[in-house]
């Protein structure tokens, strides 16, 4: 476990860099997280997939599979690679502020 | 540090930072392409930060990252008190359950090390002493003399007595529970028909039971959050059939079937209960099921009850408590819905954990009958319900034997007779059936990758099953415009594959590709238009 501070915020990161709470997550946060995850700026279509993902997370209590993802998004594997180069759960999920993934996934 | 050959049971009372270390030439060596240099990851070292916090002192892994180092005397003390508390208990009437081959075990070994031949971890550590099936249990039986008998009271090191018990014996104890997979390949080859895997599975339950420490994915992000949520995976009810309406719609758009999943249909004949992870990690499978038993007319349903839509019970590997009030819940959740059988899909840990566990925890009216889906499915194969053809799968797979399934419940059969039908190509790994080696993610060790042990598993724990993929392969390595698929009919083998595949870049590097059994037998269904599976698009 380790700290970050942003700001006036102190936010709580697991071994893996996961929020340990994801109600701790701000757009300071994200921008943070971001640049641990070697994205030098959020841009349009990185906040398109934040935006879904905290969406679905907020309906659902938990991520959604991959392939919903990449069709609700627009954006194939490919492209969701590109955009977070450690994918779509270590990368994307991470900056969104969503839980590590948990059982046999 | 000491040199592996001379380590011995007593050492782990030793004060050394950490007792050995592990380096990859001195593992087993891996067969072409991989024994060439430069084709092997390095092993991953503990961070100084992680020694302090946590016990990296047996061989520098870290499996219980929920084990922390006391601040205090006091700590220390009350953490082997309760350790001692909880040995003496496994061994009273309390535990009966397993009581009796727990006994045979911890008392009639003869030492003759034959076990040790037969586990996967010790021989892919090049034969390492601290792996043998029997060093724990030796360390253990230690303990016992030591605290538990008149003549290790008096008499000490004369009669084995011979271990400083503190703090880094116990915890290195509780992480040494963590280096075997409850394969008992060991138990099955042993002369006199102990089982050396049910003394790391009694450590884990102390641990958990008595100090209240397990792995977190298995106990908080595991056992807890499916009593909390349903499932493991967190997969709400509301989640769940969001996701399957998503698939009946995804099934359609690529393969022009009309899917649909029944879902709490009352009375049907088969409640289908999937490891939930599979419908986020691998959504092909449980949609491989579906195609096929609607395809055969079967009448059959899906729960999306609580405890009703995920078969996993992680229970069994550390914690008796646990194990029960999952088996139970899901039994429940059948018998609501007035099925006639549960058919637990392509997970082994669930197998044992409904079929032959949980089939003991249930009386009279509330036990439900538990079946596996592999006799079913060769079922519909050789009764001719599906219509397949073979040519579709025309490249080479080999068959991984999930230990639980194969070895544990003697299911060997049916999932190779449906390959022989619809796999050209099949050819079998060395050795295989009851006498398969596990695949390294056993009893939990696919989903736990805190710390540095997914180097454990994918360097050791996994590595005599990667060299059997390999021979399995030989002669088509090479060719990697090839496809070579390793069916693997288990969730958690299925995460070991993955990472082992990842690990080595071997799916990049030679087309390896790994699912399960399913899968293929959908892809070989003549009533589908393209292949079901990407890569061969």
């Amino acid at each position: 476990m380790s700290q970050i501070t942003v700001g006036d915020l102190v936010v709580e990161l697991d071994e893996d860099g996961f929020l340990e709470d994801h109600k701790q997550w701000t757009v300071d946060v994200a921008n943070y997280l971001a640049k641990t995850e070697e994205i030098e700026e959020l841009g349009e279509e990185h906040w398109k997939m934040i935006n879904y993902l905290r969406e679905y997370f907020d309906q659902f209590g938990v991520a959604p599979m991959v392939r919903k993802m990449c069709k609700d998004t627009g954006f194939d594997q490919k492209k969701i690679y590109e955009l977070f180069p450690a994918g779509p759960g270590k990368g994307a999920c991470k900056i969104a502020g969503l839980p590590k993934p948990t059982g046999c996934v | 540090m000491l040199d592996q050959k001379d380590l011995r049971p007593k050492d782990l009372g030793r004060q050394d930072e950490q007792l050995i270390k592990l380096e990859t030439y001195n593992l087993m060596p891996l067969l072409p392409p991989y024994d060439k240099p430069g084709m092997q990851p390095p092993i991953t070292e503990p961070k100084p930060a992680w020694r302090e916090k946590y016990c990296a002192s047996l061989d520098g892994f870290i499996a219980l990252d929920t084990l922390t180092r006391p601040q205090t005397k006091e700590e220390e003390d009350e953490f082997v008190r309760k350790f001692l508390s909880g040995l003496e208990k496994i061994f009273s009437d309390a535990n009966n359950g397993i009581l009796e081959p727990l006994l045979l075990s911890f008392e009639y070994c003869a030492k003759c090390n034959t076990c040790s031949e037969a586990c996967h971890i010790y021989k892919a550590a090049g034969d390492n002493e601290l792996y043998r099936p029997i060093f724990r249990s030796e360390v253990l039986r230690k303990i016992v003399k030591k605290y538990f008998t008149k003549s290790g009271k008096l008499l000490g090191g004369f009669v084995g007595a011979d271990i400083d018990v503190n703090w880094e014996t116990i915890a290195r104890l509780g992480e040494l529970a963590y280096r075997c997979n409850l394969c008992r390949r060991c138990a099955q080859t042993c002369p006199l028909g102990l089982d050396n895997s049910i003394l790391s599975k009694e450590i884990r339950k102390i641990f958990s039971q008595e100090i209240g420490i397990a792995p977190t994915p298995l106990h908080n992000k595991g056992t807890m959050l499916q009593l909390k949520t349903g499932s493991s995976t967190g997969l709400t009810k509301p989640a769940f059939l969001d996701t399957l309406e998503f698939l009946e719609e995804d099934t359609e758009e690529k393969f022009g079937i009309k899917l649909k999943f029944p879902i709490d249909k009352k009375g049907a004949d088969i409640l289908v209960l999937h490891n939930a992870g599979e419908f986020i990690a691998w959504p092909e499978n449980p949609v491989a099921f579906a195609i096929l038993m609607n395809e055969a007319g079967l009448n059959w349903t899906l729960s999306s009850e609580m405890m009703g839509y995920d078969s996993v019970n992680y229970g069994l590997w550390y914690d008796d408590v646990q194990a029960k009030k999952i088996a139970l819940a899901q039994m429940k959740a059948a018998k609501e819905l007035g099925v006639n059988r549960i058919i637990v899909g392509e997970c082994g840990h669930a197998h044992k954990a409904s079929i032959v566990a949980g089939d003991r925890m249930a009386y009279g009216d509330t036990k439900v009958n538990v079946e596996s889906c592999l006799p079913l499915l060769w079922d519909l194969v050789q009764s001719k319900r599906l219509k397949m053809d073979p040519s579709r799968n025309n490249f080479p797979v080999t068959l991984h034997d999930p230990c639980n399934v194969v070895r544990q419940m003697g299911i060997v059969e049916p999932q190779r007779n449906v390959l022989r039908e619809i796999c050209p190509q099949f050819r079998e790994m060395t050795p295989h059936g009851v006498d398969n080696y596990c695949c390294g993610g056993g009893s939990g060790f696919a989903i736990m990758n805190s710390q540095n042990f997914p180097s454990f598993r994918d360097n050791v724990a996994s590595r005599m099953k990667f060299n059997q993929i390999l021979g399995a392969f030989q002669g088509k390595m090479e060719d990697a415009s090839q496809v070579k698929y390793i069916c693997a009919p288990c969730s958690n083998c299925k995460g070991a594959m993955r990472a082992i595949l990842e690990h080595y870049e071997a799916t990049e590097k030679f087309n390896l590709q790994y699912g399960g059994l399913v899968e293929l037998m959908v892809n070989a269904l003549v009533s589908m238009k393209k292949p079901f599976f990407e890569f061969l698009e």
